[in-house]
Formats: C-alpha cells, structure tokens, sequence
C-alpha cells in the first residue's frame, strides 16, 4: 500500500489547485472565494451531498461509500485561511493580494483533501461515509470551533476525525506525529498597569507604571523557572508593552502589555494562569499600582487520541515508510483541538522539506508532498472502513 | 518468546528476616559521606562469612568490592551489581526502635536498603552459583554529593575486574512496595553547583552612594538568573537553576557587604542544555554586575552527569523485573542526581526503581526504607546475575 498509482496522475491538477490557492490568500472567516473553489472542485468530482456556511463559511461535503454496512463515518479535516503577511517569496504563483499570504500551507491541506475526495468519488471502494471538512479561521479565529458548536460532529454522525498539516525541516512526504499532546493550547492576556502620570523630572510625585510594568515581565518570568513542574512544559511571553505616552518627559498613566501562555496539559495551564493573575496583581500593588487583567483561554490542547494515532500511524507507514511516531510536542497552537476534544482521532504531520518556517514570508507548501498527503487521507478511509 | 516466569525466589522468604536485621542495624548506624568505616567493614566481612571469592576494601576510599564466580566461568562475562551505602546529614524523627543512634545522620534515602538487599543477593548467589560467569558486588560510599561512585571508577574498577555490564537500583516512595519501574535513555538529572562570588564596594549603610552594593547587584542577578529557564532553554526540555545559598559578607545592620557569596545547583536532562546553563549562568552573572559596577566571580562545576540508561540493558532489566513482579512501569524523568551515572558512562547497564510504598520521601526526617521490598529487590539482583549469564545444559 505505498502512494496510490491515481495520484501520481492527479498530481499536475492537484498542484494547479494548490497555486491557484495560493494566489488568491484570505484571511480567517472571510475565505468566500476560497470556499467556493472548494464547493465547484466537489461537484465537478460528482459530489452532491455539499453544506456550506457550517462555522460561517466552512465546507462540509459527504461521500457515500460502496456499502454502508458500518454505519460509520469518517471525518477528514483541512484549513482554508491564510494569514497577514507581505509574500516574498517572488514565485510567479505568490500571492495577488497585498498583505495576505498563505504562508503555513493551508492551500496545500485544502489542495491534498480535494485531491482525496476526487480518488475516492471515483472509488468509493470503502463501507461508510467520508466526511469531507473545510474550515475557516484556523489562525486565531477559532474557526474548528465554531464549526463544531454549528453542530458538525452529530449532524453528520462522525466518529472519528482527522487532520494533516505541514512541516517545514522534516523530509518532504514523511510522516510524523505523538500519541497525547502534540500542540500546546494557546491562552492572552492583556494587562493594564494604572498608576498615576506626571512630570518626569518629579518621579516622587508619580507612581511610575513603567517601572511597575517592568517589574511584573521579571515577575511572570518565575511561572516558568519556579511555579512549573520542570518536567512538563510551559511558555510564557510577555509581547507587546506600550505606555500611554510616547514623549521624553511624561511618565505614563498606564501601561499595556499583551502576551500568551502555551502549556500541554491542562492542569499546567490552570496554575499558569492563577499564578499569571496573582503575580502581575500584588506586584502592581507592590509599586502603588492597580493591574486589570483579561486573561483569555484560547485554543486547548491539541490531544491525539491513543488508539488513533497508532491507527494513523501505521497507515502512514504503509504510504511512506519511516514514521517519527514519538516527534516533540509543538508549543504553537492548532484549533483541530476543538475536533479532537469531540471527536476520536488524530493529527498527523507531513513533511515539507527543507526551507523556511511557517508564517515566513518566504515559506511555500511543497507539492511534492501531494501523493503522500493525498494517498494518507484516502487510505484512512479505505482502512478504517474496509469492504467486507 | 515468553518471558521466563521467576517469581521471589522463596530462598528470600527465608533470608527475609536475616536481611531485615541487616538493614535495622545499618539504619542504627549512619554514616556520611565518605565516613563509611563501620557501614564498609560490615559489608566486608558479611560477604567474607558468605564465601566470597575475593573482597577487597578501599575501592573509591571506603568503597567494597565483592567477587562471586558462577559454576562455570566459560562466558567470561562479567556483570556488576551495585548499591549506595551512605547516609544523609538530617536528624531522624522517625520514632522508630531502630532509630539513628547518631545525631544530624540519618538513612534518609534507603541506603540501608539498598545495601542490605545487595547482600542479601550475594549471599544467595554464593550459596547457588548458578550461573555461567563472574558477578561483581559493589557498595560504593559518598553518593549523596561525594561522587563515590566516580572515585571507585578512578580507582579502575570496572578494569581491574572486567566488568562488562552494570546494574543498579533505587527505592522509590509512593511507587506499591516492591513494584518496579524504569526508563531507557536519560533518567536522573545533572547535577552542576555553582559558586558565585560577587564584589562590589562595602560602605556604610546610611551613605550607599559611596558603596558599590552587593545585595542589589545579586538579587538583580538571581532574577535574571530565572531567564535562563523560561526565555534561553527549550521549553521542551528540562532544567532547574536554582539559587539555594546567599550570605552577605557583613552580618550587620548598618553596613553595605563588601562581597556576597552564592551557592546554587543546576539540573538538565540533556548534554546540550547543561552546555547552555553553564554559558548563560556565567554571562549574567558577569554581565549583570558590571552593570552595577561590581564583578562576579563564578565557579560552575561540573557534578554529576546526566544518568543514561543504555537501551538494551534496561529493556533485560525490565524483562527480570517483569518475571519478579508480573510487570515494569515506565518511570518518569526524575530531576535528581545519581552518581551511578558515573558507572554507566563508563559500561552499558541500567538503574531501575523499585516501590516503596506509601511513605515519606526519600531525604525526610521521617523517611523509612520499606523491608517488605527486600524480597522483590533480592530476586531482581539474583535475576540479572542468572537471567544474563545463564547456566548451559
């Protein structure tokens, strides 16, 4: 069961999809156009079973398979979004749209599923359903979850998804991915230090929010050296940091400062965030200062079921063998983690090859990654609900 | 192939008491260090009473070594088994009959144990000799902090006696009594100390523009210090930098310390973050006092090193503690130090934990090693010896 024969074939169109993709970016919910391709590529495939607006303006498609003695389904899942970022990558196929670029290959994902929904139209050689999910908003906008809070998961009775991304420095094609945590869960805080302006050459006749400001940066740097187990894994960065005055001689009223939390568990998490809203409080407090804090969970966990990732794991190795089955826990965050957390299921990983990293403005998906991709999606279904 | 199924060796029912005795009075005799004297001549001359081939003292300065021959000796192999024989300076307060009987010396950490129970092996591997090859039995003293471990291996015994394998084993509370556990690859943390020294200018208190202070520049330098975990190393990885001593050079309280000296540890998993700790420590160390004006002295030293389990040996030495006690957990990363290290740098082997029960931890004045894990320990050591050296027929 190496790379099916059919996607050496589809390979050229595939690609042309994935380039027309990348010219024409769009940003979180907004991926209209995006959708559209998606939604014209299935039904030319012959697919009629097509729901669009699921989570604004996600795609749900549905292939029937030979049979349906299982009454199972599958869910297989691609992002559509592109991000904020200036291409530089000077390729004839970069980006059209000043300022928007799909640079963490989610023209690839999208691409490579519509590549397996094409094989397996035309094969069907499965007994159950696949279900075909697009989705929007993976970046930030937590587009994963509003796709499930719209009722995916048992509207089309799935009971079990998957989902594939990327990754740049690893051999183009091969596979990797961890049982448990793979990507970390992704919390903000916003924070506002006030104290009390004035003239910069009477410091004693203020209370200095910059000073407060710099010392709670020092004071959040403890959660990670001093509050965390130092088995387990925890970042916090503190961002952005703006005074309310951008002069010489004022000392500022407030201070904002902005950053995130990146934790694997959520028991990490939890006092991550306890100590966070003690530390910058009574700090604050030490220097005369009051601190508002919005602290605001995004992303959970990204959590490969056991049972599943073993499933997706020796498939892969079947398509490309070589499978990093332990590869390290990723702190970026992933919101198939909405999917995961309804769902049984798995995130695999593929690599990109050499280049640079996503969210680069020199990045680039790598088509030659397609087969690979394509062949893992279509044998997910075809092993996980085999023909009797 | 399915595993050989040897469970307690009922010969460790019936040493069970004997062995026991051993370890009470070991605990009633604490000793520290290198201080090992009585703890060593004990071990000695028990292993002499047992029909030892060879024992010799003064390995590794109070260190004993015990020599057992098999039936055969025509694998050549040889395997070392080893135990810690020292205790921790803290005051019992265990209540138990038994007791310390020294003041500020207590086997807070299962030595006592450890070494009865290695005993315990030898006297029954000698009685049986049922194996084809040599077993090395080493008590080493000065694990807590001595590096005893590495002076027996200066001593050159893992030549002088040719071992090939090395195996060792660690008590592990909150873990069943007598169930095991054991990880390949890195288990037991580095351990570096630092020794910082920081010189400003003392003065008096009242006039601090005319000083340079010393507790500023250091406390400046203990927060920056906490940068090294949570902005320079992998969060992935492990590591602690912790800064564990600071003592002004003046004791009053009128006068700005000319000097402040500062002990801390540093604990990685990994060789490439013990590399960074030790670059880091030092450039905010120098860095953060010439911002002040002072200057910063730093000793990093090097201690123990990372604890590597060879992959092979902990993969048998699971598969005897599976026939022991029916199965072998994986143990987590432990972030404390181990001078066995200094054993497995030098040959494949492995360590391996076994539980202890519902007791205090290891380093607390209420701590007690658990006898009822004297039976599963004794058959672990006596399955390595015969599992990995075994008797043709």
């Amino acid at each position: 069961m190496p790379i099916k024969n059919r996607f050496a074939q589809t390979h050229a169109e595939i690609t042309a999809w994935r380039r027309h993709l990348h010219q024409y970016p769009e940003l979180m919910f907004d991926v209209h156009e995006t959708a559209k391709f998606v939604e014209e590529k299935l039904r030319s495939f012959g697919i009629t079973d097509i729901t669009t607006g699921i989570g604004q303006t996600g795609v749900v498609a549905v292939i029937e398979g030979k049979t349906n003695t299982s009454g199972r389904s599958i869910g297989l899942r691609a992002d559509m979004d592109a991000l904020p970022i200036n291409e530089a990558t000077g390729l004839e196929y970069a980006s059209k749209i000043a300022g928007k670029m799909h640079a963490c290959g989610h023209d690839g994902h999208t691409a490579m599923l519509l590549g397996a929904a094409q094989y397996l139209q035309e094969t069907r050689n499965f007994d159950g359903r696949c279900v075909l999910i697009f989705q929007p908003a993976e970046e930030g906008g937590g587009g994963g979850n509003e796709m499930v809070k719209d009722g995916l998961m048992d509207r089309w009775s799935i009971n079990e998804v998957y989902g594939m991304h990327n990754m740049p420095d690893y051999p183009v094609g091969k596979f990797a991915i961890r049982e448990g945590a793979l990507l970390a869960a992704t919390d903000q805080f916003d924070i506002v230090i006030q104290g009390q302006g004035g003239h910069a050459a009477a410091p004693h006749e203020a209370i200095d929010t910059n000073l407060a400001a710099a010392h709670v940066v020092v004071a959040l740097q403890s959660i990670a050296s001093r509050n965390v187990d130092p088995i387990k894994q925890v970042v916090v960065s503190v961002c952005t940091l703006r005074s309310d005055t951008d002069s010489h001689n004022v000392l500022p009223q407030s201070v904002k400062l902005r950053g995130t939390v990146r934790t694997l568990d959520e028991d990490v998490r939890d006092l991550a965030q306890a100590r966070l809203q003690d530390l910058v409080t009574h700090t604050a407090a030490a220097y005369q200062c009051r601190a508002e804090i919005d602290y605001e969970r995004g992303y959970p966990v990204t959590v490969n079921h056991a049972e599943n990732t073993v499933y997706a794991a020796d498939i892969a190795e079947k398509v490309v063998p070589g499978v990093w089955r332990d590869t390290p826990p990723i702190m970026a965050g992933e919101d198939f983690s909405y999917m995961l957390n309804a769902r049984p299921g798995a995130y695999m990983m593929i690599g990109n090859g050499d280049g640079p990293t996503v969210h680069h403005p020199m990045y680039d998906f790598n088509d030659d990654a397609i087969p690979a991709g394509c062949s893992w999606f279509a044998e997910m279904v075809e092993n996980r609900l085999p023909v009797a | 192939m399915k595993e050989p199924k040897m469970p307690v060796k009922n010969r460790f029912a019936e040493l069970h008491d004997d062995i026991t005795a051993w370890r009470r009075d070991l605990h009633e005799h604490p000793e520290i260090l290198f201080e090992t004297h009585r703890t060593s001549a004990t071990v000695a001359e028990k292993l002499r009473a047992f029909g030892c081939d060879e024992v010799v003292e003064g390995i590794g300065r109070t260190g004993v070594v015990g020599v057992i021959k098999g039936k055969s000796t025509a694998s050549g192999k040889v395997i070392g088994l080893r135990a810690d024989m020292d205790a921790l300076p803290i005051h019992e307060q265990t209540g138990v009959e038994y007791a310390s009987k020294t003041p500020n010396a207590m086997h807070a950490c299962g030595h006592d144990g450890h070494t009865a129970m290695l005993l315990g092996a030898a006297q029954y591997l000698a009685e049986t000799r049922n194996f084809d090859g040599t077993a090395v039995v080493i008590f080493q003293p000065a694990e807590e902090g001595g590096g005893g471990g590495r002076e027996m291996c200066k001593d050159g015994m893992m030549d002088r006696w040719n071992i090939q394998e090395v195996y060792g084993m660690h008590n592990w509370p909150g873990v069943p009594t007598g169930k095991f556990g054991i990880r390949s690859g890195p288990f037991f943390a580095a351990t570096d100390l630092l020794d910082i020294e920081i010189e400003g200018l003392g003065g008096h208190a009242a006039k601090p523009n005319e000083t340079i202070d010393t507790t500023v520049v250091s406390a400046h330098i203990i927060t920056a210090l906490q940068t090294i975990v949570s902005r320079n190393a992998d969060p992935i990885g492990s590591i602690v930098v912790s800064i564990t001593s600071f003592e002004t050079s003046s004791k009053a309280f009128n006068v700005i310390p000319q000097r402040v000296n500062m002990l801390g540890t540093v604990r990685t998993l990994s060789n490439e973050l013990r590399d960074l700790a030790e670059k880091r420590v030092t450039e905010i160390c120098e860095g953060v006092a010439k911002t002040f004006g002072a200057t910063a002295r730093v000793k990093y030293t090097r201690n123990y090193p990372v604890m590597v389990n060879h992959d092979e040996q902990t993969e048998f030495a699971a598969s005897v503690a599976r026939s022991v006690s029916g199965d072998c957990d994986e143990a987590p990363l432990v972030m404390g130090g181990e001078d066995f290290a200094f054993m497995l740098e030098e040959r494949p082997g492995a360590y391996i934990l076994v539980g202890n029960g519902d007791t205090a931890a290891v380093h607390h004045p209420m701590y007690n090693f658990n006898d009822e894990a004297i039976p599963a320990g004794c058959s672990w050591w006596a399955g390595i010896v015969e599992q990995r050296m075994p008797v043709m027929n």
